[in-house]
Order: C-alpha cells, then structure tokens, then sequence
C-alpha cells in the first residue's frame, strides 16, 4: 500500500507537469498535481517482490484508494499472508491480521521501520500530503528524450519538516511517469533509489508499472512493485475506508 | 584503685617495650588492619555516594512529582498543569533549594539510516542547572539556550549508532495529547556523553517549550523533579508535598530508583562484614603475640603472685598492655588512613573497570568518602572485638599456678 | 611468744602420671615471731615445698598450716594473695626483680598494692635500699645490678612493709661467700630491727651457722629441730 500512496504522489506530479509546460516553480507544479488528484479514485491490482541475496518473496495485493489520504490493501497470495491488510486515512495506518484477528494501530515507533520485511517504511505510505509544503522545490533540469519531456526536480526538505533526507532528486516525464526517486543524506550521499523499469500504456494513461526501491549500500536487495491492473474512477467512496472494512475478507 | 591503675599502666606500657620488634609487627598489623578498614570504608562510602549523586543527577532529583499513572505508564495523556496553585503553593518550601519541570515522554529518533526508540525530555535549560548531568556533560556543540531553543542534544553513542552527528537533522516523532503522531526535523545542536551508556542512548533533550509546542500542550509537564537542601529532610517534604496535592504522586529517590537504593544499602551493609573479615585476621595475630609473651613471662606472673598480686591484676596487666597496643595501632591507622584517602585527591580512576563500573551505573573516578559513622565503626570493632581477644591470654596468664611459674625457670 | 607459723601433720604428694613423689611427710613444726630459722638438707629433700606450703603458693595434699592465726590452707586465691602481699616476704633464688621496673619501683610496687601515699613509698623505699647498701642505684634496671645487688634488692622489696614472715629460698645460692655473709648479716639485723620472722633454706653451712635455729629435713622428713644461740 505504500508503493501505492507514492506512485499516486508521482502520478500527479506528472499530470500537473505536463499541463503546464511552460512553468517554471517545481513546486507549483507539484502541488497542482496533487490537487488535481484530490477527487481521484482507483482499483488496482499489484504484486510486491521483496528480494535479498539468498531469497526472493512475492505477494500479491488489491488496492482500493480514494484520493492521496485513503487507502486500503488486501493480500492475496501467497496463502499464508492471505487476507492481511493495512488501511491508511490521513496520516493514521492500521494494519489487520487474520490468523489473530486483530486490528492493530501502527504505533508511531513503528513509522520508520520496514512495511512487509520491504524495503518501503511504513511511513513512506503514510506520509502527509502537505509534506510538499515542507520542501523547497527546484527544477534543475528539462531534457527532451525520445519525444518527451523530461524534468530533473531537487526537492530540499525545510529546517523543522519531518524528512531526514538532505536532499531528494525526482526524474519525471511530462507525460506523468515518474522515472527516478533519489534519496541524498545531508551529506549529498546517496542513500536509496526509487526507480521505474517498465513503463505501459494502461486505463488511458502511461504508467509506472515496474518500480524498483534499493539501498545503495545493500547490493543485492530490493523491492519491486509491478502494477498489473488498475480501473480509475471505480465506484469508491468513503465507506470503502473503514476498519470494519479492513477486517472483512471481502475487501 | 588509682595507685593500682598507675601501677598497671606503667608496666603495661614498658612491657610494651620490652621486645621491640614483636610489638612493632604486631602494631604494624594493627595499623595495617585499621587502614585498610578505613580506606576500604572510604571506596565503599565513595562508590555508594557516586551512585546516590549519580542516580540523583540522573534525572532523579531527591523528590519527583507526576501525574498519579505517569510512573506505571510514562506517557502523553499522563501529565499535569502547572498552572495549579496549591502546587505552586506547596513548591515554595523553605526545604526546596531547586526545582525543575520537564515533559519527559516515549519518541523516536529517525536518522538517514536509522530509527530507535527513546525518551524525549523536554527541559527548561537554566533550571536543570546543577540538579542533573547535562550540562556539564556536553562535549561538542552547546547546551540549550533557553527552553524555546529549536535545537536538541543527544548523546554520543546515540548520534553513532545512527549515524549522524552535530549538525545534521534528525527526525523526532511522538504522539501528541489527542494520540495523533507529530514528527518534525531538529538539528543536533549538542552532543552529551557520560558514563553511563542507557542515558547516552536513551534520552535526548530539548527545549520545555519547544517540546510543549511539539506535543500541541501549554503549561503541562510530565514530572517536576525537586532537590533539597538537606536531604535528610527528604521523607518529611514528600509526606508534605503528597499531602498537599492528594491528586499527584510525590516520590523520593528511593522509591524512584529502588536499584540504586538496594546497592547503597547493599555496600552499608558491608562495612561490618568486611570489617570482621579484616579484624578476623589482625585479631589471631594479636592473640598469637599476646600468648607468646605471656609464656615468656611465666616466671614474673609467678613472681607477682607471690607478692601478693591478685589473679586479676595479672589479668588486668596483660590486658592493658594489649588495649595499649591497640589504641596506639588505631591512632596511627587512622592517621595513615587519613593520610591516604587525602592523597587519592579527587578519586581513583577506575576507567579500567569502566564495562563493569558503567554496569553498575558507576561513574569511572571513585571518590573517597570518610564519614564519622565508619570511623567510629572501624575504630569500634578493633578495640571492643581487639579488647575481648585478648581477655584470652590474659586469663591465660591470670591462671598459672605460682608456684610452678616460679620453679618453672 | 607469739606463734608465726605452724604446721601440723603437712604432707605434700606430688603425682606424675603413674609415679607418686612423697615431697613432704607428716611435717610438724611451729616458729615463733622474730626467730630467724634456718632450713637444710639435701637437694629434693623438701626445703622449697615447705616454703612455699607455709606461703601459699602451692596447696598441702593434708594437714594444716596456720600463718599468724589464719588457716593458709583453707583459703581462697585471693585470700592468699593478700596475705601475702600484707605480712609475708619472699625472696628467692633468683630472677627475683621485675625486669621493667627500677630497683626502687620493684620496691615500691608492694607499698603501692597497699595503698601507700607516694611520699610514704618514696621515703621508705630509698631508706630501705640504703640499708641494703644499694644508695645510688636505686634508679637501675635488674639488669644493671649484679646477682648480690639484685638479691639485696629483692630482701629490701621482702620486709620494706614489715611483714610478719619473710621466706627466703636459697637467697645466697647465686652469690659468692663474701656477698652471701653480707646478705644473710643483713637479713639479720632486719629481721632483729624490724622484729620480723625469718625463714631461709639453703645448703650453705655459713648460713646456717648464721641462723639460731637449724632445721634439717631429709626425704621431706624433719630429722633435726635445733635451736642454736
Ligand atoms: N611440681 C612438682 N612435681 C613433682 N614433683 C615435685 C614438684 N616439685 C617438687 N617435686 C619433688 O618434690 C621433692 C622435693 O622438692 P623440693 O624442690 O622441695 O626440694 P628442695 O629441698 O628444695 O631441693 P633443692 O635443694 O634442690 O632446691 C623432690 O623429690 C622433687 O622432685
Ligand atoms: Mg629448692
């Protein structure tokens, strides 16, 4: 579900890119995408590759979200996470498990730690959207390549915002697609990376639809996100965001 | 009787004399017994004070105050206002010499490359002054300005194990009064070390109002932590100050910190047997002398006999020359002792135990403590105990039958 | 006159192990005040058991011994111990001094058990080492003084308080013939002067020849019991 809340956070950002060409303040164009994603509903259907030197996991998932603050994660494969779930509103997550039936609130100790045994926190899921206010953003670069346009952005968080990172460097293309995510420590080392590898026309629009996150300094170990399915506009609403709804098998 | 007691002290004191060099080991013992009870008495006063004014700056305080479930469960929804005025009332004690209001409550610290689990501490820097470590602890960067300070101080082993350092920014998350996480960048404006590495990494401190701000509260604190003039008038005040604010929970440091309270009692209770150990030793010595020159003065008791001295003024005679031995010994075993722990200066450098000292929540340099209650300890236990071992030789003596000790030549 | 000692039926057993030593059998005798009597026989024939049966030091297996009207033995230790200290000297045959203490203080400490004021001991203890002939060395050691000098000392500490009875055994012993006829011509004198009761063992045929009344004891038997002058 992380994966989720930050491919729909690129997502946008491309939408807003694209439609103003010609604009120059990064961070405009950013928050106009997430505006325009607001009223955006999906359904989709994704499967997680969690891979390490000695083992590789896969698990598949549905993903239903409303908007940037809602969402809500349904495994399905492999049989013995079947049924797990996490539900994200606002900058609360919850996360329930089948076998114990339980419902447990991700408390805040647990925001930085690993979603899944992935290579995504917790709370790179959860992260607030205002979080874009807490940077300062700049365009470092506009290239053409392969008819499109590609825009290099150095997003640097502010002094008080919640963001360890010294710096962070996105590489997106004006058609929405979110090509590179560079995490910097406040040395200027890099520290992890987000990259797409497959990117498909789908539901109308091009779309990451191989994503890979990797530590610099652990070779060998990375997750993917491969998104094989997706319905916009699905009929989605608020009520589809609920705990009961986390605890029931039908979602 | 005071012609009697002339007569005894003077023999006492030239038989003392008579051979020289057996009644100098035997001091010697003596002297050697009195210091090392007294030295080691100091190390062990000296430790158990560490660890009380350890414990103490510690964030301990003498006296606590929390909210009545702070201590059993040390979170958020767990605090109390100051703006209260019997509490305000009751703080202005003329026992009270400082006091100091902290917000002290779960968080966690988010580096480039790390997380852990800590205890943020909100402080107002000019009031911890001199009631705990911080400050005098810092050793790179500074110590808070005021409590609107936006900076924080962590301590070294921290700021290694995540990889970060003076300077840099790190992430504080916690929950806020309504439970919703809040989390926001600070810079690491000071880094703390001490000796003790559960506070180094467990604990990291910003500004009161600061952490107020963060946590979306205004005038509440966790604790107020209290230090005393006196602090045997600990037990007094905290029976006060829970009287007068029945809604809060008023601890010593005692209750606060039952572990170092059991090793303080545990080293008290040492002394005497540590004590008995040493006397254990110097005592069969003094009994073994004691002996020795009663058999060689056989003839003499005899003699005394037979002008008439009673059993128990021979008795009396051997025993005043051993209780002469005896205080002499711990005249100079003091001195010497004196003399010593005034020489260790400051403390003894332990830094070579350092694992074990810090696990024990010790600091790395000892000092010497030489308090009247040991004193009078040490000194009691050799000369009761010293008196009552040589009632044996001395009745020894008492008990030859003259008539043998004299043909006996 | 005035009987100072008597001894009826004493006999003294000492037992080793399985051996039994008949030190003193059926010994009766009684020695009037100021008599100066003397005690002979050979060696283990009982001279130093009698002496110290009459001064208490050692108790009599039967028989009884009366000292200036009291039941030596019927009393305690400490009974003993102050009859002695208050009415019998002894000296013996040697290491009679208290090696710490100066010749006056060995003659002194008696005084001092009684109670004396310290004029009184200081008065009376130089007088008597001036009799004895030992002006000028009464601040010596024992150490510092020859055996004469040191036996001169030990008679002066005997009979300074005037004692009833004073019990010498074998006080020449150690001393040359010349030195041994000053100290018995002494004891003498004092024992006249002082109106004190002299008994004094020995082997010496001077000192015998000095005493007037000559006891002979032989396998703890008295066989003579001659008054002399
Ligand atoms: N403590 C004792 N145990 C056993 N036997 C003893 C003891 N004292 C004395 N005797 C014995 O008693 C006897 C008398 O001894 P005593 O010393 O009276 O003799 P003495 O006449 O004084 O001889 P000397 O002239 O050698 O001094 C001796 O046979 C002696 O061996
Ligand atoms: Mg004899």
């Amino acid at each position: 579900m992380i994966s989720v809340k930050l491919k729909l956070i690129y997502t946008c950002l491309l939408f807003l890119i694209s439609t103003s060409v010609n604009a120059v303040d990064a961070r405009q164009l950013i928050k106009d995408a997430i505006d325009h994603f607001r009223g955006l509903t999906s359904y989709s259907e994704a499967s997680m590759i969690i891979h390490r030197p000695d083992w590789q996991r896969s698990m598949d998932m549905k993903i239903w979200t409303q908007g940037l603050d809602r969402s809500l994660v349904r495994v399905t494969a492999p049989k013995k996470d079947m049924g797990n779930g996490s539900l994200l509103i606002d900058d609360d997550m919850w996360s329930y498990t089948p076998k114990i039936n339980k419902v447990i609130k991700i408390p805040s100790s647990m925001a930085h730690q690993s979603w899944m045994g992935s290579d995504f926190s917790n709370n790179d899921v959860a992260r607030a959207d205002d979080l874009i206010e807490k940077y300062s953003h700049k365009i470092l670069e506009t290239r053409q390549q392969d008819g499109v346009t590609i825009y290099v952005i150095e997003s640097v968080p502010h002094e008080d915002a919640p963001v360890v990172w010294g710096k962070e460097i996105l590489t997106v293309r004006d058609d929405h697609v979110l090509l590179e995510h560079k995490f910097y420590d406040q040395d200027g080392i890099l520290v992890k990376q987000l990259t797409t590898l497959e990117i498909k026309f789908i539901a109308g629009k091009n779309l990451a639809t191989i994503e890979r996150m990797q530590k610099v300094d652990a070779q060998g170990e990375w997750t993917e996100f491969r998104l094989h399915h997706i319905e916009f506009d699905a009929d989605i609403n608020k009520s589809t965001f609920t705990l009961s709804n986390l605890r029931n098998p039908r979602f | 009787m005071s012609h009697i007691t002339s007569l005894l002290m003077s023999l006492a004191w030239r038989n003392l004399w008579r051979n020289k060099r057996r009644t100098l080991v035997i001091l010697f013992a003596i002297v050697l017994g009195v210091w090392a009870m007294i030295f080691t008495a100091a190390f062990m006063r000296g430790m158990s004070s560490q660890i009380l004014s350890d414990t103490i700056n510690n964030l301990t305080g003498h006296i606590q105050i929390h909210s009545k479930q702070y201590l059993d469960d040390p979170v958020i929804d767990h605090r109390f206002s100051l703006i209260d005025d019997q509490l305000f009332e009751s703080l202005n004690n003329v026992l009270i010499k400082q006091t100091s209001s902290r917000v002290r409550v779960p968080a966690v610290i988010v580096s480039e490359r790390e997380s852990t689990g800590l205890v943020m501490v909100g402080i107002n820097p000019d009031n911890e002054n001199g009631m705990s470590f911080l400050q005098s602890s810092i050793v790179e960067g500074r110590y808070l300005k005021d409590e609107n300070d936006s900076g924080i101080i962590i301590g070294r082993k921290l700021a290694e194990r995540l990889e970060t350092r003076l300077g840099k920014r790190v992430v504080i998350m916690s929950q806020d009064k309504d439970n919703k996480i809040v989390d926001r960048g600070f810079r690491i404006v000071g880094i703390f070390d001490t000796q003790m590495e559960a506070l180094e990494t467990g604990y990291i401190f910003m500004g009161l109002q600061t952490s107020e701000d963060l946590l979306n509260i205004k005038n509440e604190v966790s604790e107020v932590s209290i230090l005393l003039h006196d602090m045997n008038q600990l037990d007094e005040l905290v029976a006060d100050l829970q009287q007068q604010n029945p809604h809060l929970d008023v601890q010593g440091w005692a209750q606060l910190e039952p572990m170092s309270r059991v090793i303080i009692e545990l080293y008290d209770s040492f002394h005497l047997v540590w004590h008995l150990i040493v006397f254990l030793a110097m005592g069969f010595g003094i009994v073994n002398t004691l002996l020795m020159s009663v058999f060689e003065r056989t003839r003499e008791f005899g003699l005394f006999q037979s002008l008439g001295l009673k059993p128990g003024f021979i008795m009396g005679q051997v025993w005043v020359e051993s209780t002469l031995l005896l205080m002499l010994g711990l005249f100079l075993g003091n001195i010497i002792a004196w003399w010593s722990v005034l020489a260790t200066g400051e403390g003894i450098d332990v830094s070579a135990f350092a694992q074990g000292m810090e696990m024990a929540n010790l600091s790395n340099i000892i000092p010497f403590v030489i308090i009247t209650k040991d004193l009078v300890l040490a000194n009691s236990v050799v000369i009761i105990l010293g008196m009552l071992t040589s009632i044996y030789p001395a009745w020894r003596a008492s008990r030859l039958v003259p008539a043998d000790a004299i043909t006996r030549v | 006159m005035k009987t100072v000692v008597s001894c009826k039926h004493l006999n003294k057993i000492y037992r080793q192990g399985q051996i039994e030593v008949k030190a003193l059998t059926d010994i009766n005798l009684d020695v009037i005040a100021g008599d100066f009597i003397c005690l002979s026989g050979p060696s283990g024939s009982g001279k130093s058991t009698l002496l110290n049966m009459i001064g208490g030091l050692d108790s009599p297996t039967s028989g009884e011994i009366i000292v200036d009207g009291q039941h030596v033995d019927k009393m305690s230790k400490s009974e003993l111990a102050e009859l002695r200290l208050h009415k019998i000297g002894f000296v013996f045959q040697a290491y009679n001094l208290i090696p710490v203490l100066t010749a006056k203080e060995n003659v002194e400490m008696v005084m001092q058990m009684q109670g004396d004021s310290k004029q009184y001991r200081n008065e009376h203890s130089l007088a008597i080492l001036k009799e004895v002939g030992l002006e000028g060395l009464e601040n010596r050691k024992p150490a510092e003084l020859s055996g004469g000098q040191q036996q001169r000392v030990a008679v002066a500490r005997a009979i300074v308080d005037k004692p009833c009875l004073v019990l010498a055994d074998e006080p020449t012993a150690n001393l040359d013939s010349k030195n041994a006829d000053n100290l018995l011509q002494m004891m003498r004198e004092m024992g006249e002067q002082h109106q004190m009761t002299f008994i004094v063992s020995t082997h010496d045929p001077m000192v015998m020849e000095r005493a007037r009344r000559l006891i002979k004891l032989h396998d703890g038997k008295i066989i003579e019991n001659n008054k002399q002058h």
